[in-house]
């Protein structure tokens, strides 16, 4: 006798473990460890209770619940602006969207957090003299950055700002977003710093790095990109010099629940674009 | 004697040893093989056989203090020996890079110093690791960096910012633009009281309006060169003479008109005007602004910033004569008549 397969017949839970398998495949709560992806970890955190949390199988609703306690709990050590706002946008989805019981733990979760924060001393007011590190170093340092890094420190002091200005670094940050897209004369004095500027604000990067995920297809995965790679060793080294394809995170969002909503974020782009030559942020 | 002999001697004996001398003077003496890890120290021995014995110890460069070195021959000691697997080297790196942003930055220039560029790498990384994803002001508290750049600098990361006449510019404008603003805000509210009290305080109004006109101007041209500075100080005196009079006038009216609840209010508002002439008159605005308008200030020089990027086509000679921003509002119309009118 043939029996006739179809989804139906599939046990509920092995649907759940499907969605269950996603998020942990995607990694949110190692990022939330991570203090340079924290930021990035609580938006998509955000993103996914906004667009479905309800519509969550019983097991993932409770893992979101656990990184979201997790979050509040690492804010302290986080220590940034970038991660507070961060974390208090994690905290209205959270007011909007969870039931009271959870929703009540989660906030004196953040509230504790909070106080912690305000605990910790910032500067001891020490006149401490840091040694002022040569130039050569300095942009031996800076070549580890991403671009909104990289603009930061060309922002902290005169020294900084000179060692930014050094046409390699620009020039591998170009090879590395749009060395596949753009093909350009060099002639001497070539500034790339201007060149990167005028590619980013064309591509609209900064929409697409908001997220910190691309997608790899040498693993087939959804990842927190390092600086437009793979994190695995082995797909950097397969894929060369090539970047990731780069994700919104209504996309991760999509990818994780199975829906095709489109973004409605509503912020101008330009505006957006212009910031981040003026006062880089990660929102 | 040659590296190989040493080689070959030193099962043998005991372990030869490297003097060395940091800056501070004091002298102490490593085992050989940790220090030649270090290509300074090695060069050093090997070509001018230094270090062999306490007066003839190699001289380390300034950056290296004591405490700086032992951490490198830690460091040094561990890696030098070829037995390690990748994996122990690396859990060793990890565990040795744990230490506060002062002593990174110090072991960071040690090791530039020393030319020990694995260990280089590595501080460097852990710096990345620090600075990324944080805010310049973040960053500036970490390391403890003055905050020496000016707004316009950051506003717009260019190399040759003195000399640069777009930054003159942009200054000048930066300073021009959060005045305007102020006193857009105060006319807008001066606009709103017009609406409202038009038929009764009609007189008055347009008697306001021609000294807001006045006041405006003056600042205005103040703003624009120095050469006017004296004829404007003239008309400073002037309007301020002008100025009381009209104070004992408003007030006349408003004790008679004192239905009118509208006219109390451009009292007020004048007497901020007023004020604020008197602000100028001493020099130029501080940074007194409440944050709110300031922010939107600071959106507003950027927005100027990126337009005075994109389209570059103010020459020097147009410096004297910079571009009137189109405000909307009627306080904008009525400023602009006399010498101050460029572009309408």
């Amino acid at each position: 006798m043939k029996t006739r397969i179809d989804d139906q017949s599939k046990p509920q839970t092995m649907i759940q473990e499907k969605y269950t398998k996603r998020y942990q495949n995607l990694k949110v709560a190692e990022a939330l460890s991570n203090n340079h992806l924290y930021p990035f970890a609580c938006n998509e955190l955000s993103s996914i209770i906004d667009l479905g949390y309800s519509q969550l199988p019983k097991d993932l609703k409770a893992f979101i619940f656990r990184d979201c306690l997790s979050a509040f709990r690492l804010l302290p050590d986080m220590n940034t602006s970038a991660a507070v706002s961060a974390a208090n946008l994690l905290v209205k989805s959270v007011e909007s969207a969870f039931p009271k019981q959870k929703k009540n733990l989660a906030i004196v979760e953040f509230k504790q957090a909070k106080v912690a924060l305000k605990r910790r001393t910032k500067s001891h007011d020490e006149h401490i003299d840091l040694p002022s590190l040569p130039q050569d170093i300095l942009v031996h340092i800076f070549s580890f950055l991403d671009v909104y890094s990289l603009l930061s420190s060309s922002q902290v002091s005169r020294s900084w700002n000179q060692a930014t200005s050094e046409g390699s670094l620009w020039r591998s940050l170009f090879d590395l977003h749009f060395s596949h897209k753009v093909s350009i004369h060099i002639h001497p004095g070539f500034d790339w710093r201007e060149a990167f500027k005028n590619e980013y604000i064309l591509y609209k990067s900064s929409k697409m790095l908001r997220s910190g995920r691309g997608y790899c297809s040498y693993c087939d995965s959804v990842v927190w990109h390092d600086n437009l790679r793979c994190p695995k060793k082995q797909c950097r080294l397969k894929s060369g010099k090539k970047p990731l394809d780069l994700m919104l995170t209504h996309q991760v969002v999509n990818y994780l629940l199975g829906t095709t909503s489109s973004s409605d974020e509503s912020d101008s782009e330009d505006e957006a674009v212009r910031g981040l030559w003026a006062y880089p942020t990660l929102q | 004697m040659s590296e190989s002999d040493m080689a070959i001697i030193k099962p043998e004996m005991m372990k030869s040893y490297i003097w060395l001398e940091t800056s501070d003077g004091s002298i102490q003496q490593v085992e050989q093989e940790v220090a030649m890890f270090c290509p300074l120290i090695c060069h050093q021995a090997l070509q001018k056989g230094g270090g062999s014995s306490k007066n003839n110890a190699i001289s380390l460069p300034q950056k290296v203090n004591p405490a700086m070195l032992s951490l490198i021959f830690d460091y040094c000691r561990f890696h030098q020996l070829p037995g390690r697997s990748n994996k122990e080297r690396k859990v060793y790196d990890e565990k040795f890079m744990r230490m506060d942003t002062k002593r990174l930055c110090e072991l960071t220039s040690a090791a530039d110093s020393l030319q020990l560029k694995p260990l280089v790498d590595l501080t460097s990384r852990a710096l990345a690791r620090i600075i990324e994803g944080k805010t310049p002001e973040e960053i500036r508290e970490i390391f403890h960096l003055p905050d020496d750049l000016t707004e316009e600098e950051k506003l717009e990361p260019l190399k040759n910012t003195m000399d640069d006449p777009r930054i003159r510019l942009l200054n000048r404008l930066y300073a021009k633009k959060r005045k305007e603003l102020k006193e857009r805000a105060k006319l807008k509210s001066i606009e709103v009281e017009e609406r409202v009290d038009e038929r009764s305080v009609d007189d008055l109004l347009s008697f306001i309006n021609g000294r807001d006109h006045k006041v405006v101007n003056t600042s205005k041209s103040k703003k624009k060169n120095k050469k006017r500075k004296e004829h404007k100080n003239g008309t400073c005196k002037v309007s301020n003479k002008d100025s009381h009079n009209l104070h004992s006038k408003q007030r006349s009216v408003d004790e008679t008109s004192s239905s009118l609840g509208g006219v109390s209010n451009l009292h007020n508002i004048e007497d901020d005007i007023f004020s604020k002439k008197a602000e100028f008159e001493d020099g130029y605005i501080d940074d007194e602004i409440d944050p709110a308008l300031k922010e939107m200030l600071d959106r507003e020089v950027e927005d100027f910033a990126r337009r005075l990027n994109s389209s570059w086509v103010l020459s020097v000679g147009q410096e004297r004569q910079p571009v009137h921003f189109s405000i909307n509002g009627n306080g904008d119309t009525r400023r602009l008549t006399g010498p101050a009118a460029r572009h309408k």
